[in-house]
């Protein structure tokens, strides 16, 4: 790779973007080393902040002519490394471009830049009866721009589907600073779809600047539950038989004992009870006769799978602390140890309790502690390993660990990823899901939109088998 | 120098990196930049203790200069990271690192050491500034003043000799007694805000609790804290401790959310010092907030009329006392207890409004930047009056309002609670 950042590219820059929106000094720098995969640092060697597309496209264009790689960035939030920047590139920030642009309550669309915060739109559009249904636990942070991304998902997902189904049209910067408008909301895509690709290619194709997204009603009646058990089997198998009897709850979510330990600690203690081994939270929404059917149906499953017992939210103000904790979770394991890596596998549903324990077992083979917290309802395990990245022993178990659970999954029939993408993390990993001719589609798939490789180089596909490093599939000059 | 002494290293070890804190943060909103923001001052104060980074880096210092330290992001972080305190260790370590120019260090020792300590020189600088207000003299001298001209201008009006007087060394209760308590007069308080102290005392009075001060204790040292002065800081704890022993055990009532969140934190200050740590942490168990106090105490039927003139109210909290001391709904709840005061509420109120101690007078851009958000919200909500508990917060509201033009009142939530005219109350009762 040829870094090119010089003066006279970053005076360019600087000319774009004013001087606020440029940053080359190495300590300021410092702070973008890593993003919420703290395990891997790369030194950028400039950070571009543009407010508009139109800057956006200037400050990639200048890079593009200078062949400096650039990594897209919103708030740095994200957990497999996809906006862990590359040595001597350049990152491409979006946090100035946070506008709501538009807000069309009749067709239920806004239209907003993309380094919006995620719950900033929710809280605009709650006004007018609306929110937007995908709600990583990072939402009060992460940028929706980041959710294109990596196609986030979140506990909500459940029902309403990952970020994909919310998209309805995108402004994006491509490689070379030219723009390319899919803004048009078209209901069924026309041509190719070039939307749908583009969702979840953790910024490999481009960086999009503008987004439509849906927005969902909020449903009249919400109920909020939170079901205590004495052991994590009956809150896994709970779930599978919830689904096995076809009930559409929005959300299940599983903590176990050690997660809750780590909220109850913190500001955002819910409530759990700390002598319960794992408490599942389930969600419930639509009209009062739905709502009042389903749960008491699901509630019956649950206790007969051994929950000891049950606990209603009894307004707005209690579902939102029963929330809060399950979403302050990730940072309120900061207590257990000053580093956390977040796997983010997928499993088949009726396979929960087996492969909760596989997890287990091998985090506790290698001496490692290990803490569960999940989307039950998808399948989605966030086996959480507690570690110091300061003992490099105990960071090669970590990796070791989490490559191995991913093995696990896979010859279970499960997936790699369910909302955190691919990035840095789980890139070796890919080759234990798709084959050679595969993983080649989707390296000409990449050379269609960036040639040069050069947005985001280095994530996502696995390197022998686009063999970027051997040569055998050049990138073309 | 030993790294780790610059930084908290143990305490940054807490921090995850989740990010959650970023949205809360008023530099990381104004700037958009990692580095301006709690998470991004953590990642740089490791550094440090990992000898990544000089601690005398003129980036570094300038982000920890840049922190308004309100603390926002303590109420945000699951992992429960203790940033204020980490902000002070390492503001005090970065001075260590590379001390400040002579003229600067001249500045900060005539500041700290001499006059927020000295009854005498609080005082005379005030009479100074309001014969300067006065004169004309003050307009004058800014206009030499070049970068320093919006800092001049921006000088709260100095009050009369006839406001800045002490309160009595008692105040009885208004009709039966019902307990005693101490009330913290404050360095600047009796100064520039001599209304509110009395105002605070009618308070105590009309629920029932006499009301007492430490004479000749003037500063507790929280402005010092917060700018990385911490030797400064513990011996003017020290004395604060020793002039409220002499007042028994009475809880201490602060009016000035900075102060009562420093004292509530002298345990961790002193922590290190063995004379003094048993001694400190009695003490913090003493201090209570007004708010918090009256809320706690006033008897149910207590009805406090509102004064005439105020109009719709609307409240906004002080960061030290909602971040600092997890205090929200006790003001509302007061306010709430006013019989024909209107209240709405302002958006982001627990957001910081620039005051942040000095922080608007070392950086006045920068403080008016971030209070410029704050003002909209205020014209938003519709409201006549701001109401507020800190001192800082309360020039900050008065001096920007103004200079945006925008017509509003500004009092502390013991002006709407007093009876309507404390200083007569204050006649009637004694």
């Amino acid at each position: 790779m040829t870094p090119g950042v010089d003066a006279a590219l970053l005076a360019q820059l600087r000319a774009v973007t004013g001087e606020a929106g440029l940053i080359s000094d190495p300590t300021r720098l410092l702070s973008y080393e890593c993003d919420g995969l703290a395990l891997l640092q790369q030194r950028p060697a400039c950070v571009v902040l543009p407010r508009t597309t139109d800057e956006c496209a200037r400050a990639v264009a200048l890079l593009h002519r200078a062949g400096v790689p650039i990594v897209g960035r919103g708030a740095g939030t994200g957990l497999s490394g996809g906006a862990t920047p590359v040595e001597g590139g350049a990152i491409v920030g979006l946090a100035r471009m946070r506008e709501i642009l538009a807000l069309d309550v009749e067709n239920r669309t806004a239209r907003v830049q993309a380094g919006l915060v995620n719950v900033d739109l929710s809280f605009a559009a709650e006004q007018h009866g609306l929110f937007y249904a995908p709600d990583p636990s990072s939402q009060h942070a992460c940028t929706i721009g980041g959710n294109i991304g990596e196609n986030s998902g979140g506990p909500h997902c459940f029902k309403y589907g990952s970020t994909n189904r919310h998209v309805l049209g995108l402004t994006i910067v491509r490689h070379d600073g030219s723009v390319l408008d899919l803004s048009r909301v078209q209901l069924d895509p026309l041509g190719y779809d070039l939307l749908g690709l583009f969702v979840g290619s953790e910024g490999m194709f481009g960086i999009a600047t503008e987004i439509v997204v849906q927005l969902m009603p909020i449903q009249p009646v919400v109920e909020t539950v939170l079901a205590i058990f004495k052991d994590l089997d009956g809150a896994c198998d709970s779930v599978s038989d919830v689904i096995a009897a076809g009930h559409e709850p929005v959300a299940l979510e599983i903590l176990d004992r050690l997660t809750i330990e780590a909220v109850e600690a913190s500001i955002f203690a819910a409530g759990y009870p700390k002598d319960a081994e794992a408490v599942l939270l389930i969600e419930c929404e639509g009209s009062e006769a739905e709502v009042a059917s389903s749960l008491d149906e699901i509630l019956a499953v649950v206790r007969r799978r051994g929950a000891i017992d049950v606990r209603r939210a009894r307004n707005a103000h209690e579902r939102k602390k029963l929330w809060a904790g399950r979403k302050g979770a990730f940072g309120a394991m900061g207590r257990i140890a000053p580093d956390l890596y977040v796997a983010d596998v997928v499993v088949p549903r009726t396979k929960l309790r087996e492969l909760v324990l596989g997890t287990t077992r091998i985090a506790h083979e290698r001496g490692l502690k290990l803490s569960n917290v999940f989307h039950a309802g998808d399948g989605n395990l966030h086996p959480n390993i507690s570690y110091d990245r300061r003992n490099p022993d105990e960071v090669r178990r970590v990796l070791e660990a989490g490559d191995e659970i991913m093995e696990l999954v896979v010859k279970a029939g499960g997936s790699l990823t369910g909302e955190h993408g691919v990035g840095l993390e789980k890139q070796a990993a890919m080759t234990q899901v798709f084959d050679e001719p595969s993983l080649r589609t989707m390296c000409a798939v990449r050379d269609a939109w960036d040639p040069q490789r050069r947005m985001n180089p280095g994530k996502l596909i696995p390197v022998h088998a686009c063999r970027e490093m051997r040569g055998a599939l050049r990138p073309k000059a | 120098m030993e790294p780790n002494a610059l930084v908290d290293y143990v305490k940054s070890l807490d921090c995850i990196h989740c990010g959650l804190c970023l949205r809360t943060c008023p530099t990381y909103q104004l700037t958009g930049v990692e580095s301006s923001s709690p998470r991004g001052r953590i990642y740089l104060m490791r550094a440090v203790a990992e000898n990544k980074l000089e601690a005398s880096d003129p980036h570094y210092r300038e982000e920890l200069d840049y922190c308004l330290v309100c603390r926002h992001c303590e109420s945000v972080c699951p992992a429960g990271v203790r940033f204020g305190e980490m902000m002070e260790t390492a503001r005090a370590g970065a001075a260590k690192a590379a001390p400040r120019g002579a003229l600067e260090r001249f500045a900060r020792w005539v500041g700290f050491q001499v006059v927020l300590p000295s009854r005498f020189w609080l005082s005379l600088s005030i009479s100074a500034l309001r014969f300067a207000q006065r004169t004309g003299l003050l307009r004058l001298a800014a206009k030499f003043a070049g970068a320093r001209k919006e800092a001049l201008l921006s000088m709260p009006a100095a009050p009369p000799a006839s406001e800045r007087r002490s309160l009595p060394e008692r105040t009885p209760a208004r009709g039966a007694q019902r307990g005693e308590v101490a009330l913290l007069e404050g360095c600047v308080m009796p100064e520039l805000f001599g209304r509110v102290n009395r105002a605070s005392a009618a308070v105590l009075a009309d629920i029932g609790y006499a009301c007492r001060t430490a004479r000749g204790h003037v500063c507790c040292g929280a402005l010092h804290a917060h700018n990385g002065e911490l030797e400064g800081a513990r011996e003017l704890a020290r004395t604060t401790i020793a002039s409220y022993e002499r007042l028994g055990d009475a809880p201490i009532v602060v009016n000035s959310a900075g102060c009562g969140a420093h004292m509530k934190a002298y345990g961790t200050l002193l922590e290190d010092d063995p004379a003094w740590r048993e001694r400190a942490k009695r003490f913090s168990k003493r201090v209570v907030d007004f708010s918090e106090f009256v809320a706690a105490n006033a008897p149910a039927d207590w009805r406090p009329h509102a004064a005439p003139g105020l109009g719709k109210l609307t409240y906004d909290d002080p960061c030290h006392l909602c971040h600092g001391q997890q205090i929200r709904s006790q003001p509302r709840e007061l306010l709430a207890r006013v019989s024909g005061a209107e209240r709405v509420e302002l958006a982001n109120a627990e957001s910081c409004c620039g005051s942040a101690g000095i922080y608007s007078l070392l950086r006045p851009g920068d403080s008016q930047a971030v209070f410029e958000p704050k003002a909209r919200a205020f014209a938003a909500s519709g409201a006549d009056t701001l109401v507020t508990a800190n001192p800082g917060c309360h020039l900050q509201w008065e001096s920007g309002l103004a200079r945006l033009g925008v017509k509003a009142r500004v009092v502390h939530i013991a002006e709407v609670l007093a009876p309507s005219d404390p200083d007569s109350a204050r006649a009637n009762v004694r």
